[in-house]
């Protein structure tokens, strides 16, 4: 600290000397020693939970303990207010009665209030353990689930050759139905030209048989002399007027 | 009688030396520091207090009021327990002495002010007119609202000094007619202490009361010249 007022004595002294004021704490560093002693190599040992028991918030519990072989502490604390107050040590004054008022509605407020603002105190601090152990425990949970998902994923790739199985047995069908409808349609136009060579032939045939069936007809036609046809339709007419005799004696039976 | 009654008043002196310096400086020891997360029960109510009193009283402020959270927080600490440590018996309160008061009030007060009036000079001298007056009145308006500015230090500080004070003359007046009475007349002896007790209750409260209006007026001052 004194190195301080130094500084400050030389600052107002010397004005250019404030712009070297950025090298003040390096200055004051060289003249503190620190790590004088032997560091400590071990972790420092941690604080005690609760502190030394104190009875009336005021007279720690050694202090009891300490007088009981003796001499009782209530006891001697009567005795010397007795003492004092007789002797006049301490002066009944006005004072008293504001000490009176004053120490009764504290007592009261303590032993009202006290239990709930200790509970108070107690809920902020496990609020506080509560939060860090909420995060700590979001954590665990976190890693928890990446390690079942992974384990889940190890089993899913164990289960992988079903998937391909289907996939394989689906390109197959596929590619059998695409081959059979190649076929089919093959064999379909195989036919359709097959009919056709077919139905050619049975055309032609007609056609010939149709040609034949006239060029007879036309020759036959041709060869009937007109003599002959004479002669044919005579016969036919003898013929007809026979049966004409025949058939009117047919309709009596 | 009377130099009984003002006695308590008067600031302690040891062998000539000033106590009031170490009375003055004592409450900040009642008020530990903890570097850990988990402390004892006293020193995790307190910092829920103090948590619960800054949020409460710095919302109102813009970021350049904010900076001055750790001078009001620190300010309203102060007034509260050295009022509240004034109750005990037989003990000092710096906070009845008005040159405290004053020494307390004045600063912050042309802090506030002479902040104002250098960064938003207008808004500042807004302050002093009052809207919607008739034209006629205001050169008379401008008048008190100067008074009532440059007032406000004073005020802040005799009120203070004056409730506190009051408070505890009060107090050494009842509790010494209490003891006039309890040679007269009992009964009228314990009605005289009922009164007594209300009044201890009455002044727990004016000790917390006049902390945080000091300190809310302050902060009032603040906001207006932010």
């Amino acid at each position: 600290m004194l190195s301080r007022v130094v500084l400050s004595a030389a600052a107002t002294a010397a004005p250019s000397l404030k712009n070297a004021a950025f090298l003040g704490p390096g200055v004051l560093q060289a003249t503190r020693t620190f790590h004088t002693g032997q560091p400590h190599l071990v972790p420092v040992p941690p604080l005690p939970e609760y502190g030394g028991k104190v009875r009336y918030g005021l007279i720690p519990e050694e202090f009891f303990q300490f007088l009981y072989p003796k001499t009782g502490p209530y006891v001697l604390g009567t005795g010397l207010i007795l003492y004092a107050l007789s002797k006049e040590i301490y002066v009944i004054s006005a004072e008293t009665f504001t000490a009176l008022s004053v120490l009764g509605v504290m007592v009261y407020g303590i032993k009202k209030y006290g239990p709930f603002v200790a509970d108070f105190a107690d809920k902020l601090n496990e609020q506080k353990l509560a939060q860090l152990e909420e995060a700590k425990q979001a954590s665990i949970q976190h890693i928890q689930n990446a390690i079942d998902t992974e384990k889940s994923q190890q089993a899913l790739v164990q289960k992988r050759h079903y998937l391909f199985d289907v996939q394989r047995n689906n390109i197959a069908m596929a590619l059998e139905v695409t081959y059979r409808e190649r076929l089919y349609r093959v064999y379909k136009e195989v036919k359709n030209r097959l009919d056709y060579h077919i139905s050619v032939q049975n055309m032609m045939r007609r056609k010939e048989q149709e040609h034949m069936i006239n060029w007879v007809e036309k020759h036959v036609v041709q060869s009937i002399s007109t003599q002959q046809e004479k002669e044919t339709i005579a016969k036919c007419i003898a013929d007809l007027k026979l049966l004409a005799k025949k058939a009117q004696a047919q309709p009596v039976m | 009688m009377n130099e009984n009654l003002f006695a308590s008043f008067i600031a302690p002196t040891i062998l000539g030396l000033p106590a009031a310096v170490l009375i003055i400086l004592f409450p900040p020891l009642l008020i530990p520091t903890s570097k850990y997360l988990i402390n004892n029960r006293l020193i995790t109510t307190q910092q829920w207090l103090i948590k619960l009193t800054s949020k409460q009283m710095m919302t109102m402020h813009n970021t350049k009021g904010r900076t001055w959270s750790l001078m009001l927080v620190s300010l309203i600490i102060f007034i509260a327990t050295t009022n509240l440590l004034g109750l005990l018996p037989h003990s000092f309160t710096p906070t009845t002495q008005l040159s405290m008061n004053l020494a307390m009030a004045i600063p912050l007060w042309a802090g506030a002010v002479i902040m104002g009036f250098r960064s938003k000079i207008k808004n500042a001298l807004a302050h002093f007119l009052p809207q919607g007056t008739p034209t006629p009145l205001i050169p008379m308006l401008v008048i008190i609202e100067t008074i009532s500015l440059l007032i406000q230090p004073m005020a802040l500080a005799v009120r203070l000094t004056a409730n506190i004070t009051a408070g505890h003359l009060l107090m050494h007046l009842i509790g010494s007619a209490t003891l006039a009475m309890s040679t007269i007349n009992l009964p009228s002896t314990l009605i005289t202490f009922t009164i007594l007790i209300l009044l201890t209750i009455l002044e727990i409260a004016v000790a917390l009361i006049q902390a945080y209006v000091f300190t809310l007026l302050v902060s009032l001052y603040l906001h207006d010249n932010t």
